[in-house]
């Protein structure tokens, strides 16, 4: 009789019970000890004969209320309206110091909000799985069997669920640098935080939809904007077009020409390409723009050698320029930031592809030379489908990076270039931002936090958005290629 | 596996986001409670005694070792009132604001930064007004100094240096004092010397000089944020012809600050506006041909206007959240006194705001110092708001490159104007 009342039921559809039927269930059976442990965790463990292991319970129970009780539900009391007093100060000639009121400080209230969020649902969740464990150990006693003591809990984790023990720090990160700043990211877009709302000075609060309502309504956020958004998605796609697909193609025939048999060293040209990877990019990147710039190092070789000249005799060059503008004229600093890119990229790209050119089975690639398949043919019907339908999605999160390939852009072009387009300039934008370079400057660097909130915001949409497509697109055509 | 790599792509793409929010989120966590408790707890204690007293201190990285001295004397001259340590950190006067605001709390205790910063950092409740003998501070430095220092009546910072605006450097090896007087024969002489006057006319704050020098405005408005300009009124579109006309002269090149150094160190430069940064390297290229003055002036309609400019001041502020203000404000005003400017210049060759050490007889026989002060009557205070900075420098770059895209230099000037005094995004 008890056995069948101490296994959870299954479910009318025959599938496991969820989390909540088996809380449900356990808290139901429970005895008296597993029904305290959802109040006070330590308890049903007490009652159930581990009593280390009730003290570490309790304890992580405890720090979770302490710091609900002194700073999570003070703040959240305040979460409604992000706080109401201004702080004023007082400077006193006595003491030599400043004396502050007890004020507000919105941004503390937010943080420590979202994070008392988080730790009020963690804990509930906790306290459920803590009436499960009891519930067990209440099944093992009724069963005849002894509990397990501290030492053969340790062992347990280090052993078969190991897997908890390693997801442990991970699953915590995530919480700590990824949850937590997302929600805050996302509760600001709500807010008026900017810069004349900037604590601890000042307070900032709720403002509901009108930041989106700002950026999409009639006042925009420059009096251009829709004509730069418009320039600067354009150039944001074309870029990230070509950033993608000339990587991949360069790093796809550099790995094709190391590995080919004829290639001597191969190892000594893989390794010097890999040079360039160990070098951080944002150096290489200001290196690069000096080399470049009008009065830099490659203009003079340029000019010696009688390149400019040349160009200049070819029209592709103004008659009154006396240097290359490689970064300071739209068409030429479009160009140049592609072929830096690719130079940046090719490495990276030429490691990956080396990879997978090695794993196309050999039979394969026999029978076609058997067959009569000349090298190129063997390109372009076996080892590009064979790339594709691999790197399909690495491809998809390559161009993603590249909408916000923030590091190029902003390092190739930021105090050299200038723009011409004088609509462009109203909004701060030049004809080689990105989206995300020129949100920066537009947000970042005047302190608009909220705005920055809410094209973060939407940045993610129209990415999430672009990968779920293309995921879904390239889900099938694997389905068929193998 | 598939879903996993779709996983992953999504951490990617929210980390991405999460990005900017992690900017926002260093902005301003911290404890209010805590700093207010501080502060009356210990208010019972005596101004005599400091007791232990912990500041930092920011300043520019060429100033680092003279500031160590600067705080050691502070320290010693104070051994008996209390113990006093300082930190110093490195911080570029140009980006202070930059620093301080995404903290206000975190900044250091005493901070240098260039005045143009002292409109937002006041707004930002980061700098303290100086309550300790302000009108001391105020009749011992130059007047210019003290207004770039004061914001609505209450003065927010000590002058440190008053040399951060620009003016002409030539080589009078190759022109005189006298051809330096107007643009018009300084470009005629340098042409036929085969050399060039050099100015980052594609930079917003030299463009500004010409518009200046014809009685034209570029201000900050009334509140505080937006910029006021009427370029594009009489005698806008003159000015921006007089502009054309110049940076079309053989005798002219137009190039970024490290374009203009590179250029006097290979010769091709024999004049050039910029600030005292390059001091040195014109007076290492030129030698006893280095010479300095105010800028010239600039023929319009026929006539010669003095060109105006920006007038640049170094100034050291106190951060309000800071546990020992009162402390703070004394050293920051140990550091910027008399002799500690006189001690800046000799070290640094940095330009005195102070009204007795910039009278020595060094620093008036120094030509860059000497100049600044030239100008001093034709420059005003840079007070211009966020979106004055980009339309400006492509009026510039339009103007560098010749091409007029086909406007005329009115609607130049409107489109220009249009930019700058579009509402700053809110």
């Amino acid at each position: 009789m008890a056995e069948m009342v101490l296994t959870p039921p299954l479910r009318a559809d025959g599938r496991e019970p969820n989390f909540l039927q088996k809380f449900g269930h356990a808290f139901v059976h429970g005895d008296i000890f597993t029904k305290l442990s959802f109040v006070v965790w330590g308890l049903g463990y007490i009652g159930h004969g581990q009593l280390i292991k009730a003290l570490l319970v309790t304890l992580v129970q405890g720090l979770g209320l302490y710091f609900l009780g002194t700073s999570g539900i003070p703040a959240l009391k305040k979460f409604s309206t992000l706080g109401t007093v201004q702080m004023e100060m007082q400077f006193n000639p006595l003491t030599l110091k400043n004396e502050v009121n007890n004020y507000d400080n919105s941004f503390a209230i937010l943080l420590l909000s979202v994070i008392a969020l988080v730790v009020i649902v963690t804990l509930i969740a906790a306290a459920m799985l803590v009436v499960q464990s009891n519930y067990a150990l209440q099944a093992q006693k009724a069963a005849g069997k002894k509990p397990n003591n501290f030492r053969q809990d340790i062992t347990m984790y280090l052993n078969e669920k190991f897997y908890v023990t390693l997801l442990t720090l991970p699953v915590l990160g995530v919480v700590v640098f990824t949850i937590v700043p997302l929600f805050i990211l996302i509760a600001v877009a709500f807010t008026n935080y900017d810069q004349q709302h900037m604590p601890p000075a000042a307070l900032f609060t709720w403002v509901g939809l009108a930041n989106f309502a700002a950026l999409f309504g009639g006042q925009s956020l420059t009096v251009t904007f829709s004509y730069a958004f418009g320039r600067v998605l354009g150039w944001t796609l074309v870029w990230a077009f070509f950033a993608t697909f000339t990587t991949f193609f360069g790093g796809v025939f550099l790995a094709m020409l190391i590995n080919n048999k004829k290639t001597k060293c191969q190892k000594l040209w893989r390794t010097l390409f890999m040079v360039t990877i160990a070098v951080p990019q944002f150096v290489t990147l200001l290196l690069v723009r000096n080399f470049f710039s009008d009065a830099g190092i490659f203009n003079t070789l340029m000019t010696n050698a009688g390149v400019t000249d040349f160009l200049k005799t070819i029209g592709l060059l103004g008659q009154n320029m006396n240097h290359i503008p490689f970064l300071t004229d739209q068409h030429w600093a479009k160009f140049m930031i592609v072929l830096i890119n690719i130079w940046v990229g090719v490495p990276y790209q030429m490691i990956i592809a080396t990879g997978v050119l090695m794993n196309i089975p050999g039979d394969m690639l026999e029978a076609s030379t058997i067959d009569g398949a000349s090298p190129w043919q063997s390109f372009i019907h076996i080892k590009l489908p064979y790339l594709f339908s691999v790197q399909g999605p690495a491809l998809v999160t390559d161009f993603v990076k590249n909408v916000n390939n923030f590091n190029v852009i902003y390092l190739l072009t930021q105090d050299v270039y200038i723009t011409k387009n004088q609509a462009l300039a109203s909004s701060s934008a030049k004809e080689v931002d990105l989206l995300v370079t020129w949100l920066f400057r537009l947000t970042q660097e005047q302190y608009n936090y909220k705005m920055a909130a809410v094209i973060g915001i939407m940045v993610f949409i129209i990415c999430a958005v672009f990968t779920l497509v293309c995921f879904r697109f390239l889900n099938k055509k694997e389905a068929t290629f193998s | 596996m598939k879903k996993l790599i779709s996983r992953r792509n999504f951490l990617a793409a929210m980390g991405t986001v999460a990005a900017a929010g992690v900017l926002t989120a260093c902005g301003g966590s911290s404890s209010g409670t805590a700093s207010s408790a501080a502060a009356s707890s210990t208010a019972a204690s005596a101004a005599e005694s400091w007791g232990d007293v912990k500041l930092t201190m920011w300043g520019a990285e060429e100033d680092q070792t003279m500031l160590r001295e600067m705080a050691d004397a502070f320290i010693e001259q104070n051994a008996d009132k209390g113990n006093v340590t300082i930190e110093i950190g490195v911080q570029s006067e140009s980006s202070t604001k930059d620093t301080v605001l995404a903290d206000p709390e975190s900044a250091a205790d005493v901070f240098a930064f260039a005045d143009d910063q002292l409109n937002e950092l006041v707004n930002a409740g980061a700098l303290q007004e100086i309550l300790l003998n302000p009108d001391d501070i105020k009749s011992r430095n130059l007047p210019g100094s003290v207004d770039a220092a004061t914001l609505n009546d209450k003065l927010y910072a000590y002058p440190m240096t008053a040399d951060n605006g620009y003016f002409l450097y030539y080589d009078a090896s190759v022109l005189t004092a006298e051809d330096v007087q107007s643009m018009d024969t300084m470009l005629e002489k340098a042409a036929a010397a085969g050399k060039k006057f050099m100015m980052s006319v594609n930079d917003a704050w030299y463009i500004y000089s010409f518009y200046a020098g014809a009685g034209l405005v570029a201000t900050l408005a009334e509140d505080g944020i937006n910029t006021v300009c009427n370029w594009n009124e009489a005698p806008g579109a003159d000015v921006t012809q007089a502009i054309l006309d110049i940076t079309a002269n053989p005798g002219f090149k137009s190039g970024a600050d490290a374009d203009i150094v590179s250029a006097i160190k290979d010769g091709s430069c024999c004049a050039a506006i910029s600030g005292t940064w390059n001091a040195n390297t014109a007076e290492g290229a030129w030698g006893e041909g280095y010479a300095a003055t105010k800028l010239p002036t600039y023929t319009l309609n026929g006539e010669q206007v003095q060109m105006g400019s920006f007038s640049g001041y170094k100034l050291v502020g106190v951060n309000p959240h800071s546990a020992n203000v009162g402390v703070a404000m004394m050293l920051a005003d140990f550091i910027t006194n008399e002799d500690n400017q006189i001690k800046r210049f000799n070290d640094r060759k940095l330009g005195p705001s102070n009204i007795n050490a910039n009278a020595t007889e060094a620093v008036q026989s120094a030509p860059a110092i000497a100049a600044l002060a030239e100008q001093s009557s034709y420059a005003t205070l840079q007070r211009v708001g966020a979106n004055y900075w980009n339309s400006a420098a492509s009026l510039g770059e339009i103007l560098v490159s010749g091409d007029t895209q086909g406007k005329t230099t009115q609607q130049l000037v409107d489109n220009a104007v249009a930019g700058i005094t579009a509402p700053v995004a809110q």
